[in-house]
């Protein structure tokens, strides 16, 4: 960035063939790195014992964590979906409703509006006589199968709900910049054939859409990993919520802080290829190859 | 209504908290954003190597576990030094600000190589070719040229982070959330008032920002 014409290029180059491209300093950093990881992987093992012992409740967690994401992104692609046709909609009821939903929800904190699925809402519906768990447990007691009912039920399901409909303005926002994306022309050529609305938006403009979507939406979708952490206020027993647990009875303030550590790695485990897989299909997807 | 007058005070004190919160993490989090986006960009691995770690490790992991490590983790190691001065260093105001300033220097750090990679190339060489240092050609031709291309990006991520300083809540801190999290514990039986009055003040906060971001952002499509 910074970068004018240095002499080091100049070099490398002259020295191509003999010396490897990489000058010798930079040798050093990468023995540094392995360094730094060899002493980051001692201090994990200083403390395997307990490690050891958390480890599965903490897998447990992440597998929680993302099976929940896994069916928020579901519900939010439905709401996300289902707000960008509101906002195209012809009908100006429609298309307040869905612009007063993206940015009611889109100006609050996620914890807050969970906080409102969780204690308000799904209070107050329990008041009324509405409760998931319930329901879900007598479901699943005429499948024999109670037992499967986790007792946190009613965190996982305001949980999904509060998730997903605060991502679905978010995707609601990405599936309408996609469709707008997408060359008028199409439009009007698909309709000159003859294909109605509906066949034009199924058959023409979504499938160009998506690939518009697919970056972005992998993006939101790392983040929604990362938020679902949240759902720990509300006694979803997830990753966060397991670390916690373990951590905050630790009297030794270096195993507490070995158990956050090893929590956030989890995280980072689960996040990071996805990261690159986002940056991956940025490239691949992006303009310069489409019309290509 | 009665008691929403009642309890509105309190969460002014809170929103004013939250804006007290962000006001001091932003500007932290683009100064050090600006550093590691100059770092990651550099051809020097010494720089950049240590800079994409830490907005790769940054950016892997949720704010809520940041959070957590900060208070709890390095605030019992603090504690435990029985330094009178390093015991009492981490607050949940220090550790909140800290964990968004932290936080959002990875994200501001990419925003600002988008901003930069989005201004031609040749700018940069002219202005070496003229004469101009790597320094000046940096500070006196590259970034005035991406300021209005940034403008944006950074108001929407201080609207992100006025969101997300409701973490702080978890933590003890003072800010709005925490305030309506008091409440409704309180007023178990009649939440939902409360909810309506930190959701209005956070729309009050987030909405006017969100309409000056689109504006610069007109505003900067029309001159391109």
């Amino acid at each position: 960035m910074l970068a004018g014409p240095s002499t080091r290029e100049t070099s490398v180059r002259l020295g191509q063939g003999l010396w490897p491209r990489r000058a010798g300093s930079d040798y050093f950093y990468y023995v540094l790195v392995v360094v730094a990881l060899g002493a980051f992987a001692y201090y994990l093992y200083q403390y395997r014992q307990e490690g050891l012992v958390y480890l599965p409740a903490l897998l447990q967690g992440a597998l929680v964590s993302l099976v929940v994401s896994l069916i928020s992104t579901l519900f939010a692609l439905l709401f996300g979906l289902m707000g960008a046709l509101g906002r195209l909609s012809r009908f100006r009821l429609i298309r307040w409703l869905s612009t007063i939903y993206v940015e009611v929800v889109r100006g609050t904190p996620l914890l807050v509006q969970l906080l409102l699925w969780y204690y308000g809402i799904g209070q107050v519906l329990a008041v009324a006589g509405f409760n998931p768990h319930s329901i879900a447990f007598e479901f699943m007691t005429v499948l024999q199968n109670n037992s499967l009912v986790p007792d946190a039920f009613n965190g996982f399901f305001y949980g999904i709900i509060g998730l997903s409909f605060n991502y679905g303005a978010y995707m609601t926002e990405v599936f309408r910049a996609g469709i707008l994306a997408v060359d008028k022309g199409q439009t009007e050529a698909s309709l000159s054939l003859g294909l109605d609305a509906r066949q034009t938006m199924r058959h023409v403009v979504l499938p160009q859409a998506i690939r518009i979507i697919i970056p972005p939406f992998t993006n939101n979708f790392i983040t929604l990993i990362q938020d679902s952490a949240f759902l720990s206020v509300m006694a979803v027993i997830e990753l966060e919520y397991v670390t916690i647990g373990f951590a905050l009875p630790q009297t030794n303030p270096n195993s507490k802080l070995f158990v956050f550590v090893l929590g956030a790695l989890c995280y980072l485990v689960i996040c990071y290829p996805l990261s690159v897989l986002a940056r991956y299909f940025e490239r691949r997807l992006s303009v310069e190859h489409l019309d290509v | 209504m009665n008691l929403v007058w009642s309890v509105l005070p309190d969460f002014l004190v809170g929103l004013k908290n939250t804006i007290i919160l962000c006001v001091v993490s932003f500007p932290l989090a683009l100064l050090f954003g600006l550093l590691f986006a100059l770092m990651a960009g550099s051809r020097i691995l010494w720089l950049r190597g240590p800079a994409r770690i830490f907005i790769e490790v940054v950016r892997g992991t949720p704010i809520v576990a940041q959070i957590f490590i900060v208070y709890y983790g390095l605030g019992a190691l603090l504690v435990n030094t029985h330094n009178s001065f390093l015991a009492q260093l981490i607050t949940s105001w220090s550790a909140g600000i800290l964990t968004l300033a932290l936080n959002y220097t990875a994200y501001e750090a990419e925003v600002y190589r988008a901003g930069f990679s989005s201004i031609d190339k040749g700018q940069t060489e002219a202005a070496l070719s003229l004469g101009f240092s790597p320094l000046q050609s940096f500070f006196r031709v590259l970034l005035p040229q991406a300021i209005p291309v940034l403008i944006p990006p950074f108001v929407n991520d201080f609207i992100y982070m006025l969101k997300d300083s409701a973490v702080v809540s978890i933590i003890a801190g003072t800010e709005l959330t925490a305030v309506l999290m008091f409440w409704v514990r309180r007023n178990a039986s009649d939440p939902l008032p409360f909810y309506l009055i930190a959701i209005v003040l956070y729309l009050i906060l987030s909405l006017p920002i969100a309409y000056v971001a689109r504006y610069f952002e007109r505003r900067v499509r029309a001159a391109l």
